[in-house]
């Protein structure tokens, strides 16, 4: 049934546009015989300065920019001023800070809703918790790209097995619990420089909690997987400087802060905050 | 002369030009176009494959730059089917929506543009006017199912990318409605619906701001009981609005050759987006009294789409529905349209937050509300007495929704012309006897394609005497004066007579020239002139 519609989807195009589709190919071979891409993936930033680049490589480069410049390329459907790359580090490039090269670890099957849940909602789950933003559709054109430039980082890995270095590292039992008033000291003496004292972001570093970070119910907002992300990244420049019990202790400390709710309990509130960009 | 009437046409619009300015007339009508060309635009961007901010800013800047430049109450901006033609060209070169599909968009506005602005100089405006009004009512009756049919993926929350062809949605959805149909989206969307059907009965000039207000409300329900993340009630998101959205087409070796391979699709573009305004001018022509200059109207049109080109818009044309509702409110001029991209400015910055949350399928309801309002079965029923008429009308509506708009289009512009030619190659004529002689009265244009219905009588009455009254035939070409010389030739001159009557002096000088020393005789009626 489906190859039907493939079929019949092909052939109407044939049919209508039957010009169209051979300038079109005509022009990729042109444009492609001037600058080829290589067999092996280039580097993104080398896509970056090409004028011409076809479909799947303009959503690669598109994604690139949804996320290092969420602000300005996902802007539909974020909510706060947070990038994905403030936490997926170096573009989701580099390993134990959340590595987006994971395409071949998707789809999986939750028992949940019955369905195979393939990267894109991954990527709109990002946007509703991390970005404390709109749940995108799963075509939206920004969905679409993320997920071409997350199969592009993906080259070479192993489908199904899990990448090295993938998500945060997990943190061995200390054997105490997380005390978030020396979390507080910790936060003081060594994150305050670069993410405020209010914890509000400066010029350069993100906000990590205020009505501008992410929400409730964000990957982030989990105690263990934040102090991993922390102790395998934070401060950044000394990473792995903190004891794995101060990472846990600061990201308690984080975490008891004020913060947008998680909008599957909050129900209409995420509507009342963005109102409430009307009166400012 | 020819110089200075160019330069006429280039002039802006000014208050002065009209000369009675009804201001509160002109001011409403703004208002009602600005909302309803916001869930336009925001729709026929998707068509295009943009995001929902750059249909605004077409409602802005092209609506804004057509009136200045025009000379009616039409109203311009994004458009069903050069938004699905812009969407259908520049697919093929990069993906939807990124920034580099969004350069080829503004690329290929800009070539739309020119190209118009050459119809312009080549004074082509005129030739659009030969389409039918069967053909124009067949093209507005299936633009109408075409919207409808789009809107259905909002309704339903379907994806936007099915837009394309009538019989593939259709499949799909029969298929696998049952994953495919999403209950939330489908409540509101019908709600949207219902709401507007109802109110249009009743108060028609607020019907569609009921409808969306009624569709939010029923989106804002939804959500706040099951929330949005477990609807998945598709919302239109954050607007990244601009005041100033410049944007200029990139020009180098690249663009270059996209541009190049664009041009066909830019070129049938331009005369799809020309002859929507066309027909919309020329019936605001027929049924107002507006200082029309149809000229000036291509000229607004070609601008238009140039100079949207810098705004960060894609090319539009005159719409169809905003410009009859606009009609119907009393607008006169083009201060109704210069006002409502004022106002589109001004709603999506005040209430740009509250649409963050407006559902998608509020937006396709409102859009299926217009498509309806688009289909209007008096204007079919004044059709069915005229067999030529309905069959255009029946194959132009065919074509458009099953081959697609741009073949629809075509056809629709082929069937007009046939239409006229035949029309214009039928002669009227009427035969007496009278005092020992055949009458032949002949109405209608004597040349290559009629002569021979003519040429066939005169050689049946060749024993007769025959007056041949051509006094209301105002044309006549070599080829027909030739027949009837041949014919003169092979008649016996010594028991018949052949008398042809005129009125113009142009003709009969022709006829002397051509039929010199032949037995003919002609009778000038200056009179009937
Ligand atoms: C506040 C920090 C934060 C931001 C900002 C953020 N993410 Fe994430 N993301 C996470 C965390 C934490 C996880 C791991 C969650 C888990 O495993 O459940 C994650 C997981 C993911 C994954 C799955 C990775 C895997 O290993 O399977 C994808 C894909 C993803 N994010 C995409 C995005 C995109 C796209 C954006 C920007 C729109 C984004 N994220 C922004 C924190 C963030
Ligand atoms: C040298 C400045 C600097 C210091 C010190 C620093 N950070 Fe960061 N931090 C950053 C920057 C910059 C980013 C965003 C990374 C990027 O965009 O590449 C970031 C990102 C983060 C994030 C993820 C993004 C977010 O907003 O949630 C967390 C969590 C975080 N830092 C926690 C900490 C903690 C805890 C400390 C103290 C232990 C700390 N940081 C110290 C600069 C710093």
């Amino acid at each position: 049934m489906n190859n039907l519609y493939i079929l019949l989807n092909a052939l109407g195009y044939r049919l209508i546009n039957p010009g169209l589709s051979l300038t079109a190919s005509l022009t990729s071979l042109c444009l492609l015989s001037i600058a080829p891409v290589a067999a092996e993936p280039l580097a993104v930033e080398a896509l970056l300065k090409r004028g011409y680049l076809d479909d799947y490589h303009s959503n690669v480069v598109f994604g690139y920019r949804i996320v290092t410049e969420t602000e300005k390329y996902g802007a539909r459907y974020t909510g706060n001023r947070l990038r994905c790359s403030n936490c997926h580090l170096n573009a989701g490039r580099q390993p134990d800070a959340l590595p987006l090269n994971v395409a071949g670890m998707y789809p999986k099957w939750r028992s949940k809703n019955g369905r195979r849940n393939g990267i894109g909602l991954r990527i709109r789950e990002c946007f509703v918790y991390s970005l404390d933003g709109i749940m995108p559709p799963e075509d939206s054109p920004e969905v679409l790209a993320v997920a071409a430039y997350i199969s592009y980082l993906s080259h070479g890995e192993v489908i199904g097995n899990a990448p090295p270095g993938r998500g945060v590292p997990t943190l061995p039992d200390t054997g105490y619990d997380p005390n978030p008033a020396n979390g507080k000291a910790i936060y003081v003496a060594r994150c305050s420089a670069c993410h405020g004292e209010d914890g509000y972001g400066k010029a350069g570093a993100p906000p990590l909690w205020g009505m501008d970070s992410f929400n409730g119910g964000a990957g982030m907002a989990d105690v263990h997987r934040a102090a991993g992300f922390i102790w395998a990244n934070m401060p950044l420049g000394s990473e792995r400087s903190l004891t794995h019990q101060d990472a846990l202790d600061v990201s308690a400390y984080i975490n008891m802060q004020i913060r947008p709710g998680d909008p599957r309990k909050s129900k209409l509130l995420k509507l009342f905050e963005s109102i409430s960009g009307l009166v400012e | 002369m020819r110089n200075l009437r160019l330069v006429s046409e280039i002039l802006p619009w000014r208050p002065s030009l009209a000369g009675k300015l009804n201001l509160t007339t002109e001011a409403f009508a703004a208002i009602v176009g600005a909302i309803l060309v916001i869930p336009q635009g925001i729709t026929f961007a998707y068509l295009a494959g943009l995001p929902p901010e750059y249909g605004i800013y077409s409602s802005i800047f092209v609506t804004l730059f057509a009136s200045l430049f025009g000379s009616s109450s039409m109203l311009g901006g994004p458009n069903t089917a050069v938004a699905i033609l812009i969407g259908l060209s520049v697919a093929p070169f990069s993906g939807r929506g990124s920034p580099l599909y969004i350069d080829y968009v503004i690329l290929l506005s800009l070539m739309v543009g020119l190209i118009q602005l050459l119809i312009w100089l080549g004074r082509g405006g005129k030739y659009f006017q030969y389409l039918s009004p069967a053909a124009v009512t067949g093209i507005t009756v299936g633009v109408g199912i075409i919207l409808i049919l789009s809107s259905l993926d909002g309704i339903l929350g379907l994806s936007p990318s099915g837009t394309l062809f009538f019989f593939e949605k259709l499949f799909v959805m029969l298929d696998s409605w049952e994953v495919l149909i999403n209950p939330y989206s489908f409540t509101v969307g019908t709600v949207t619906v219902i709401t507007g059907l109802i109110a249009r009965r009743y108060i028609p000039r607020y019907s569609i701001l009921i409808a969306m207000a009624a569709g939010y409300l029923a989106g804002l329900i939804l959500m706040g009981l099951f929330t949005q993340v477990n609807t998945e009630i598709e919302l239109l998101g954050h607007i990244p609005f601009q005041a100033l959205p410049l944007s200029y087409p990139k020009m180098d070796l690249e663009y270059l050759l996209v541009g190049i391979s664009m041009l066909p699709n830019a070129v049938t573009i331009a005369l799809i987006g020309l002859a929507q305004s066309m027909v919309i001018v020329k019936r605001l022509r027929s049924e107002t009294d507006q200082p029309i200059n149809v000229d000036k109207e291509v000229f607004a049109q070609g601008i238009a789409n140039t100079l949207g080109a810098f705004f960060s818009s894609f090319a539009g044309s005159g719409s169809f529905n905003r410009t009859a509702v606009n009609q119907s409110l009393g607008a006169k001029t083009p201060l109704a349209g210069i006002l409502s991209a004022v106002v589109v400015f001004l709603l999506i910055s005040i209430f740009g937050p509250l649409l963050s949350h407006m559902p998608m399928a509020v937006i396709a309801g409102t859009l299926m509300l217009v498509g309806t309002g688009m289909i209007k079965p008096q204007e079919i029923a004044r059709l069915l007495s005229w067999t030529g008429e309905l069959l255009v009308f029946v194959i132009t509506l065919f074509s458009i929704v099953f081959l697609g708009l741009q073949t629809g289009l075509i056809i629709a512009i082929t069937l007009s012309i046939i239409m006229f030619v035949l029309s214009a190659s039928k002669l009227e004529i009427a035969i007496r006897q009278e005092k020992g002689a055949v009458q032949i009265r002949v109405e209608g244009h004597l040349f290559y394609a009629s002569i021979d219905q003519l040429s066939g009588l005169l050689k049946h009455h060749r024993s007769e005497s025959v007056v041949l009254d051509l006094s209301v035939v105002s044309y006549i070409d070599l080829s027909a004066t030739e027949a009837i010389a041949k014919d003169l030739l092979k008649r016996d001159c010594s028991a018949t007579s052949f008398v042809i009557v005129l009125t113009s002096q142009k003709m009969l000088e022709h006829f002397e020239q051509r039929l010199d020393g032949m037995p003919v005789q002609f009778i000038q009626h200056l009179s009937a002139q």
